[in-house]
């Protein structure tokens, strides 16, 4: 049997490590030890809602699953083959238990104040013992239907989602993470483990551990729980998707107080190198809150003259296969708001950035990235995404050094091209 | 958890700790709710935070904030039972993560006082210019609660339920009154609050209890104060006919909420008690709601109980289809009669207890957590740590939890119908 190999990682300013052990298993399993009372646990597979195309060993077919089945999945591995919920063995642990299902990840998750060891057994162990029933399954319908129309009741989700599909084409990014009522309908029992099969193999999979906890305790748990994984071959199918927005803009009605819009920039630029889209990710982070933050003209303008209310945000997201810049807030005239957002970057691209404003905003960024490692759960969390993205948590303070004001500049000519803008609005019925 | 006094009517308490990379401030300017007031402390800490007589716009604040390595500063209000409480919460990075020798300490303590204390005026009030766009806003977020239809119904019931109380007003207040406040009005407020209302200070971070002490002790130097404590509003027990309230609104699920009186109240005699009961009724995974509304009879994907320890009462509340709102009204109504008729089993009790211990030890990892619960308990003038109280639940009896549940009463059903009904719910 092969052992577990184990490197620690550290960064001294911070004055934080933590331990990765490639387990026996083929978990690589990091432990991030923290003197806080609150100790996070976090077991994740790279799948999510957009992983809804891909081949099985040994076959060279497509294979194509209901939209919402990674969220389904997720639901579904809370039941246990002993008729027990995981919750209520969770209880007896007084364990705070939880999950969640993104684009592109799966992560069951608990935090503890006392019987650590017990808890993450039951973690390890429900999440590689899957069962599954037609009767389950057709149990979950209800709730998740329940849950997808709690979502369609929420305007900031419609915005989004509405905005991702004038954005892709094909991308699966577009499509709603619970899937439809109608999409959830058509899961059973077998896709669920054929889905289970794929994704859920160890090799695809990290535990991120974050308290006041040891490496000893965290690998005995993996040594009794954990069973030798397979080889993993996961093929993941995206069709060909285009630079440019599919449209231009998109507009839903419900039951809201003031119009809400949602500008995206489709960004097909992606690095392939890990440490490349790290870095993009530094300086879209640093021209953005150049451009558009609290202290930016633009925000300052329209807020001023009562074209947008207080709550404008933006965020930038990049990942393997896809990356887009959103800007949302609530306007009487959306379309006016737009014409203003483009002439200023129009503006701002003319007149070039300014160098004291860059190192301001790098400023801001480097000390939000120190503001993460208060709170175990966001630790480990934010390790997972890191992990998941093939990077490291402390790669992150190293973009932020090496970015230069040439990089910024560079993004703010590349990025804003016409034809990768779009508009979500959702205006009150 | 340590308090003391800085002056009449003003508080302080503080956690000293270096487990953080972030300080914690927080002043929070406490008032009976109010509708002559409300508005008026809803819109000051927003007007407050829009300049100073050194800062004076928004981006002057702003980037004075960043060169403090992005501390923040920002303006909230709530409520708490039949409380209003404004004011502001401050955050920053420990000193030592400053590269070039920014004290961030003092630097965040300087502009928070600065905010507090000097705000930009003119002729001797708010500048106009700054108050009528901050009226805007919060008429924009009035307006915007229907947005959540989730907490809106919450919000709805507890109005409804409340409507001859202090704590049936908005935190917000009402848009006609926002309509109407001027800067001077404003200014006026102001001054009022400064003076008159109790204030209870938060700090939790690095640094000495001492050290934070005179700092505060400073900002309040030479301040006048006539304060006088309120009197507590009586806490209503008894019911009347069960207050039924529909409202239908363009929404593809039916949100139910169902206002309680509860006859418990933090400090009240059978309080320890009282929390045990919700954790095993409603706010759990293992919990009666969630075990039987969910799980058994995949009517709602949430259903949980949210209580409210200073008016002794709680709504439930879950998002469901629009048939099934009797069905579940109904399972909820039974589920707690279940616990009244003693239907509850030793095991429940161990792991709503189980559950409550962790909640209140993870307080120790939050600030503004920390804050929030030790904030209840000094509305209600109680002063032990929430270790200790943690201590009274574990010993609560199965005994103790029927007979909180006996004492609580429906007293109104508010339903929120949605009007689109989707395909998929041929179901029933």
């Amino acid at each position: 049997m092969t052992m577990n190999n184990i490197t620690v990682k550290k960064d001294e300013f911070l004055g934080e490590s933590y331990t990765k052990i490639c387990h026996k298993s083929g978990l690589d399993v990091y432990v991030f030890p923290k003197k806080l009372t609150t100790t996070f646990a976090l077991f994740a597979t790279k799948y999510g809602s957009i992983d809804n195309k891909f081949k099985v060993k040994g076959s060279e077919e497509t294979i194509e699953v209901p939209n919402g089945i990674a969220h389904f999945l997720e639901h579904k591995l809370f039941d246990n083959e002993d008729g027990t919920d995981t919750f209520s063995r969770y209880a007896e642990t007084g364990a705070n238990a939880n999950a969640f299902t993104s684009f592109d990840k799966t992560a069951y998750l608990f935090s503890c104040t006392e019987n650590f060891e017990e808890s993450l057994e039951i973690l390890l162990d429900f999440v590689t013992k899957p069962y599954f029933t037609e009767k389950s399954v057709q149990k979950e319908q209800g709730i998740i239907g329940q849950e997808i129309k709690m979502g369609e009741d929420n305007p900031a989700r419609c915005l989004f989602f509405n905005l991702l599909s004038a954005m892709y084409e094909s991308h699966p990014v577009q499509i709603s993470i619970a899937g439809t009522v109608d999409s959830i309908a058509k899961i059973d029992a077998e896709l669920l483990y054929k889905c289970y099969n794929t994704f859920y193999n160890l090799h695809n999979m990290v535990l991120c551990v974050c308290g006041d906890v040891d490496c000893d305790t965290v690998i005995s748990v993996c040594d009794r729980v954990l069973k030798q994984a397979e080889e993993c071959d996961i093929k993941r199918v995206f069709d060909d998707e285009p630079n440019c927005v599919q449209k231009k803009r998109i507009s839903a009605k419900m039951q809201i107080a003031k119009p809400l819009f949602e500008i995206g920039v489709k960004d097909n630029n992606i690095p392939k190198e890990p440490f490349e889209r790290l870095k993009k990710a530094t300086g879209m982070a640093v021209l953005n809150e150049m451009m558009f933050s609290k202290s930016s003209k633009i925000f300052n303008d329209l807020y001023n003259e009562g074209l947008i209310t207080s709550n404008f945000d933006y965020g930038y997201s990049i990942s393997e296969s896809f990356a887009f810049l959103e800007l949302s807030g609530e306007a009487d005239d959306p379309e006016t708001v737009y014409g203003r957002i483009k002439t200023y970057i129009e503006d701002q691209q003319k007149a070039g950035l300014d160098r004291k404003e860059f190192e301001r905003a790098k400023k801001v960024v480097y000390a939000d990235f120190i503001k993460i490692f208060d709170n175990t759960e966001e630790i480990a969390y934010e390790l997972m995404s890191y992990l998941f993205e093939d990077c490291d948590l402390f790669d992150y303070a190293r973009a932020v050094r090496v970015l230069g004001f040439d990089d910024v500049s560079k993004l703010l000519g590349e990025m804003f091209d016409d034809s990768f803008f779009a508009m979500s609005t959702v205006f009150p019925v | 958890m340590e308090t003391v006094k800085i002056s009449d009517g003003i508080f302080l308490n503080v956690i000293s700790t270096d487990k953080f990379k972030t300080n914690y401030l927080s002043i929070n300017f406490i008032t009976q709710l109010d509708k002559k007031t409300a508005s008026l402390n809803a819109l000051l800490p927003e007007v407050l935070v829009r300049g100073t007589q050194k800062h004076k716009d928004i981006p002057a604040l702003k980037t004075a904030l960043d060169d403090l390595y992005a501390a923040s500063v920002e303006g909230k209000v709530f409520k708490r039972g039949d409380y209003q409480i404004c004011g502001l919460n401050a955050s920053w990075l420990a000193d030592k993560y400053s590269i070039d020798g920014t004290r961030i300490t003092e630097g965040t303590l300087d502009l928070f006082e600065e905010i507090l204390f000097m705000p930009y005026t003119e002729d001797g009030h708010f500048s106009d210019t700054y108050v009528e766009s901050e009226k805007n806003d919060l008429i924009d977020d009035i307006r915007a609660l229907i947005n959540n239809k989730n907490s809106y119904a919450v919000i709805r019931c507890k109005e409804e339920m409340c409507k001859n109380e202090r704590g049936g007003i908005s935190e917000y207040g009402d848009e006609e009154s926002v309509r109407n406040i001027t800067s001077e009005a404003l200014y006026d407020a102001y001054q009022d609050l400064l003076r008159t209302s109790r204030i209870e200070v938060f700090y939790v971070g690095s640094g000495s209890k001492a050290d934070i002490q005179a700092r505060i002790e400073k900002m309040f130097a030479g301040k006048n104060r006539s304060y006088k404590a309120f009197e507590k509003s009586p806490v209503i027990t008894e019911v009347g006919e069960v207050k039924n309230v529909t409202e239908k609104m363009s929404a593809a699920q039916g949100k139910l909420a169902l206002g309680f009186r509860t006859g418990s109240v933090v400090g009240g005699e059978d309080y320890s008690a009282f929390p045990v009961f919700v954790e095993m009724f409603g706010n759990s995974p293992v919990s009666k709601l969630f075990m039987n509304v969910r799980e058994k009879l995949s009517l709602c994907y949430y259903c949980r109980a949210i209580p409210d320890g200073i008016k002794g009462i709680m709504t439930v509340t879950a998002g469901i289809e629009v048939c099934n709102k009797e069905k579940t009204q109904n399972e909820i109504l039974a589920q707690l009669d279940a616990v009244k008729n003693g239907d509850i089993t030793d095991e429940e009790l161990i792991l709503s207890k189980k559950s409550l211990k962790n909640a209140y030890n993870e307080l120790n990892d939050s600030p503004p957590a920390l804050e929030g619960w030790y904030l209840t308990r000094r509305l209600s003038d109680l002063g032990d740590s929430h270790e200790k109280v943690c201590e009274s639940f574990m010993k609560v009896t199965r005994e103790d939890v029927i007979r909180v549940a006996n004492k609580i009463k429906l007293d109104t059903v508010y339903f929120l119908e949605g009007t689109l009904s989707g395909e998929g719910d041929d179901d029933e």
